[in-house]
């Protein structure tokens, strides 16, 4: 057998054989409509994904919900983080929530696009980053691009990850839009 | 009830040490019981192509599970979301430390051991570091010198392959080497800023480390997936399981015995020589006695000398082969973290593929060739250069398609960082010793650490932020930042000493080939036999003090003298 094709068996026998058999059935619960008793209500995984698709819109690439933030937010809400962090980021989605609604008089999800991302733009340049809607938003934004970004649609369709590489090359061309 | 075996020789844990003591006593001729206190490990465990999306947390890891079960384990890096398995439980193997000097001990039961997850950096000492204790005062005079182990170093590196470049440094000899990893750009830019900047004094090179970059010995080349630490299905780096345990199996003269935790030495006073060992098999806590005529200690630093100390007998009432006082003092660990990092401008069309399972490393340069700095010996540097990608997208202004569309295509700037490993003074006070309350899941007694960083380990902390920067910005680094480190010993995962090698009795455990003073079928190879720290990263010189020892070992009892 030549080393390419030790190689491609060795990643075909990971990808079938060697998954977190655990991890996959817990994705697999949420994809079904689990939610974890601690996790987010309705209106915040509303207002979660509404300012994830407005970070990550659909383009010519898969948008932010597309993929599954929201879901990975709620999990890492319900299940990841202590009671203090969880306590601190529903507060702050609350404070979001009654900023919008107070200045519009309707939830994020039901404003037009451009009231959206007036929103998202005031939260991501803010006068002031020591509020509690500046400081939720921050920490939503790292999660949010984390979900994106490590999901399967975006590493495989957008990034087009590779597991394995036949050499290491520390000073590759680079052109914007290349395959990884 | 107990049950008795008979061997020709025990080697107590199956790691990196281990291995190489079962390959080499094997291959010699002795029908070899290898006893580790883990279970078995099989290809199936390795989980280095993993993607994120597969963890439940991507990547972020179970916050309950770690908090329940490694407390501890998961400050490790290594311990990460797929790869704590390959950690112990700390709720079973407990140890205490004084409240005002915390210990972190990583450790690794399974077949294996901790060479499933070593950081893989393997650079030979020199006589720089060999000669310091007898120049300086601190800790005493290894009974060695660079010409001993050379040899050896040289037999260990080529059957478990080494990359790395040859530079011509005393204070860093260079060893047989598989073709070095490629540097990116960025380091290779930095390289010769460096050489030019400080003339040639301060020595950049691609980090030498224990990964094929060739097929070798039956083992493929590097598939460059990155996460070493969680296994490698294609054997690519070294670890026992992937090399020395098949090399010892094929000899046909190997008995591996899992779960089997060793709980003391057994000394016959009558012959003054080690009977063998009793273990307590971890699945049913029963007792099984082994005999040999050798027993090789490889269980790692701390747990060869807790072994040592909980083996009392009335010759030996504070630990076995402790006639010197020695035994369980002089602990080492690297100090390790200080250092700085920076941007590097420019070479955006340049970018890395591949993820290589290695960094730079800067040889030693202060106290090399002079005395320079106000503190004694030195630091080695490890770091590396990149592009930071998506990653840096949640701390980044922006949103929308323009935001997306930047990080998926801009990989944004290169940035290059380096932190120092420093050398330790061996320090009588730096201690291991018995808990005389906490014992583990087995009964035995935890070991009680008290290792403290002191004033040299300090003032050298403080030069690699120095001695970094000062280097980034000569290679043309903007925005620099210097960064300390707070870790604590054992947090480098480099315990070294406290069963010290010595050139007589009155003041080591063991004498020139590991060999206890006191009982002479008794041999320690692992990080417990030395006498200074170094600043290199010190796994490959055990593996070399091993096959040496079991080399005389063998030589001596074909001699009729063990």
């Amino acid at each position: 057998m030549k080393r390419r094709d030790l190689l491609r068996a060795a990643g075909a026998a990971t990808a079938l054989s060697f998954l977190p058999r655990d991890a996959e059935a817990a994705w697999a619960r949420i994809a079904a409509g689990y939610r974890a008793a601690e996790g987010l209500t309705a209106a915040q995984r509303s207002l979660v994904g509404g300012i994830a698709d407005v970070i990550f819109p659909r383009t010519d690439t898969p948008s932010a919900t597309d993929v599954g933030v929201t879901d990975w937010v709620d999990l890492i809400a319900a299940e990841y983080y202590d009671e203090n962090v969880r306590a601190m980021l529903v507060a702050g989605l609350n404070a979001i929530d009654a900023q919008v609604r107070s200045r519009s008089g309707r939830p994020f999800a039901e404003l037009d696009a451009d009231a959206q991302r007036e929103i998202v733009g005031g939260l991501d340049a803010p006068a002031d980053r020591s509020t509690v809607e500046a400081r939720t938003y921050s920490r939503l934004k790292g999660l949010v691009v984390h979900g994106y970004f490590t999901s399967q649609r975006v590493e495989r369709e957008v990034l087009r990850v590779r597991t394995v590489y036949p050499k290491f090359d520390g000073a590759a061309d680079h052109r914007p839009g290349a395959a990884r | 009830m107990t049950r008795r075996e008979t061997y020709d020789a025990i080697v107590v844990g199956s790691g990196i040490s281990g291995g190489w003591a079962a390959k080499e006593l094997t291959e010699r001729g002795l029908r070899t019981l290898v006893l580790e206190a883990g279970g078995a490990v099989t290809m199936n465990d390795f989980v280095e192509h993993v993607r994120p999306h597969q963890m439940k947390y991507r990547g972020y890891g179970d916050p309950a599970a770690m908090r329940r079960d490694h407390p501890i384990q998961r400050e490790c890096y290594a311990c990460d979301e797929v790869g704590h398995k390959f950690f112990v439980n700390d709720n079973d193997n407990p140890y205490t430390a004084p409240a005002d000097a915390p210990f972190r001990w990583f450790r690794g039961r399974q077949v294996g051991g901790r060479s499933i997850t070593w950081g893989r950096q393997v650079y030979r000492w020199s006589d720089l570091d060999f000669e310091a204790n007898a120049k300086d005062g601190h800790g005493n005079d290894w009974p060695v010198r660079y010409a001993d182990i050379a040899p050896w170093y040289s037999h260990v590196e080529r059957f478990i392959g080494i990359t790395g470049a040859r530079e011509g440094l005393s204070q860093l000899p260079d060893g047989e080497f598989l073709p070095p990893m490629e540097m990116t750009v960025v380091e290779r830019h930095a390289r010769e800023k460096i050489l030019a900047a400080f003339g040639g004094e301060r020595v950049m090179t691609i980090g030498r480390a224990a990964v094929l970059t060739q097929d070798h010995n039956g083992r493929q080349a590097c598939h460059y997936c990155g996460p070493c630490e969680r296994g490698c299905v294609t054997h690519s780096y070294f670890n026992s399981i992937g090399s020395t345990l098949p090399a010892a199996e094929a000899t046909g003269r190997l008995t591996l015995r899992p779960n089997s935790v060793v709980a003391e030495v057994l000394y016959d006073p009558g012959t003054s020589r080690a009977r063998g060992v009793r273990v307590i098999d971890a699945q049913t806590m029963q007792d099984v006695e082994y005999e040999a005529r050798v027993v090789f200690l490889c269980a790692s630093t701390i747990e060869s000398v807790r072994l040592m100390l909980n083996s009392t007998s009335p010759t030996f009432p504070d630990g076995l082969g402790n006639s010197s006082g020695t035994l369980g003092r002089y602990v080492m660990d690297h100090h390790y973290g200080s250092g700085a990092s920076g941007n590097m401008p420019g070479f955006l069309d340049k970018r890395a593929i591949g993820s290589r399972p290695n960094g730079i490393y800067i040889a030693r340069f202060r106290n090399v060739n002079a005395e320079q700095k106000d503190f004694l010996r030195g630091y080695g540097m490890q770091g590396g250069s990149g592009r930071s990608g998506w990653g840096r997208g949640g701390g980044m202004p922006g949103y929308g398609e323009d935001f997306k569309r930047a990080l998926i295509d801009d990989l944004g700037g290169w940035r290059l960082s380096a932190s120092g490993w420093g050398e330790t003074l061996p320090d009588v006070n730096n201690t291991i010793t018995l808990d005389p309350t906490v014992k583990d899941k087995w009964g035995i007694p935890a070991a009680h650490l008290d290792v403290r960083w002191r004033e040299n380990e300090t003032a050298m902390d403080n030069d690699m932020q120095v001695g970094v920067a000062e280097m980034l910005e000569a290679a043309g680094c903007t925005n620099v930042r210097t960064h300390g480190s707070n870790n604590p010993p054992g947090h480098c995962i480099h315990e070294m000493g406290g069963a010290r090698m010595s050139k007589t009795r009155d003041e080591g455990v063991l004498n020139q080939w590991n060999q206890a003073w006191d009982v002479r079928n008794l041999f320690v190879t692992d990080g417990a036999a030395m006498c200074s720290s170094a600043c290199q990263n010190p796994s490959i010189t055990y593996m070399a003090f091993t096959a040496r020892a079991a080399a005389y070992a063998v030589d001596a009892m074909n001699r009729g003298e063990l």
